[in-house]
């Protein structure tokens, strides 16, 4: 199976960000003492930096569910406007490097077909 | 007795609303004559009501709870949720629900062995807010919508979904109500959303699928199109066309691939199809 089988469902950051995103005081939270509400939500301490280090590859590999990942990012940077050049996004593409390239690289030949 | 009068299935993706103009121009303007065309052959259905099967991307129920299918049984749907409206681009909106049925649903579903998990007061992300701002813009559309967990392990299997679309549909033709009916799935093509290939689109597998849609064989595509296919074409995401897979079984025979386009701006394979022949 895929990416999404890595995640570990029973991760306290997973249901942590649940709660986080639909309400506005825990998103102010975030900003202004992101390691206390990791403490209440019962977070260990390498997931707690994980996220403060708004570490990616790491996230994922530690079993934060995939779809998570951008609404962690989106949680810092803002979610208005989130095209590949958003800073979310180029997040993204600094821990997947390769996978990204392989991506872009199809996307300018399909660029160029369509010109054709 | 109520009646299927339309059957069709798109792409939800929040890039169609959230960041529409970063795409080509050629795919910008695919895609608004495909939604164009989709939302004239909905009305001219007449339709009362809309099913719109969709997924919950971990909006609804957090990840120690994720129900197999939800429907909103509502009077009202007030969308986007906060937080993802400024995501969307999307002003606040509000259609009215149909709860009398949405109510049977949940029911008749529970007599018929499919636990519906149940909402009043669902939230709306990209799944039902994307399709409806282009289908539904005004909201005259009644709706009932509909969730399904396509994302968290285990995911349903697209046999599952058709099933379980197969007993909506009887179910559906048995409800004590005048109503006309239109179904939608909404959701895919490949993606990969927040995994390592976030960016990449499998254009081949997008066109594989459409192809077995176009040649209308249910059996043929169920056999083929495997939950491990749909993972390989993008994890956590590909599957969302289990939403597609329910509005199939409403229908039999070849569906009208309206448009396609391997969107990269919009990090999702992007189409729509409206099916001819109800089943």
């Amino acid at each position: 199976m895929g990416n999404v089988e890595r995640c570990d469902k029973t991760l306290p950051v997973n249901e942590m960000i649940f709660y986080v995103r639909r309400d506005a005081r825990l998103r102010e939270r975030w900003t202004t003492d992101l390691e206390g509400l990791c403490r209440e939500f019962g977070l260990s301490r390498p997931e707690y930096e994980a996220l403060r280090d708004k570490d990616v590859r790491r996230l994922n590999e530690m079993g934060v569910h995939q779809y998570l990942i951008p609404q962690i990012l989106r949680l810092f940077y803002g979610a208005a406007l989130n095209a590949n050049t958003h800073p979310a996004l180029e997040a993204y593409q600094r821990a997947f490097p390769e996978e990204t390239a392989k991506a872009f690289a199809l996307a300018e030949r399909l660029e160029r077909r369509t010109r054709s | 007795m109520a009646r299927i009068v339309a059957a069709m299935a798109l792409t939800h993706s929040p890039g169609l609303t959230g960041w529409f103009d970063r795409a080509p121009e050629e795919q910008q303007k695919t895609a608004l004559r495909a939604l164009a065309e989709m939302r004239q052959r909905l009305e001219a259905a007449r339709p009362d009501v809309v099913i719109a099967f969709s997924n919950d991307h971990l909006l609804n129920w957090p990840i120690n709870n994720t129900p197999e299918f939800t429907v909103g049984i509502g009077e009202e749907h007030v969308g986007p949720a906060d937080w993802y409206d400024e995501w969307l681009a999307l002003g606040k909106y509000r259609i009215p629900g149909h709860a009398a049925l949405a109510r049977y649903l949940v029911n008749e579903g529970a007599r018929r062995r499919i636990a519906f998990a149940h909402l009043r007061q669902m939230q709306f992300d990209d799944g039902i807010s994307v399709p409806m701002h282009y289908l539904n813009p005004e909201g005259r559309l009644p709706l009932v919508p509909v969730t399904m967990n396509c994302t968290v392990p285990p995911i349903p299997t697209p046999e599952r979904a058709y099933q379980v679309g197969t007993v909506v549909r009887d179910m559906l033709h048995a409800y004590p109500g005048p109503e006309r009916i239109a179904v939608i799935g909404t959701g895919g093509l490949s993606h990969e959303p927040g995994g390592p290939r976030y960016f990449w689109v499998d254009e081949e597998f997008d066109r594989w699928f459409l192809d077995m849609l176009k040649k209308g064989d249910h059996r043929a595509l169920l056999r083929e199109c495997t939950l491990e296919r749909m993972e390989d074409a993008g994890s956590g995401g590909t599957a969302e066309l289990n939403a597609w897979i329910v509005a199939m079984a409403f229908t039999q025979g070849p569906a009208d691939v309206l448009a396609y386009m391997p969107a990269i701006a919009w990090r999702t394979g992007t189409g729509m199809v409206v099916w001819n022949d109800l089943a």
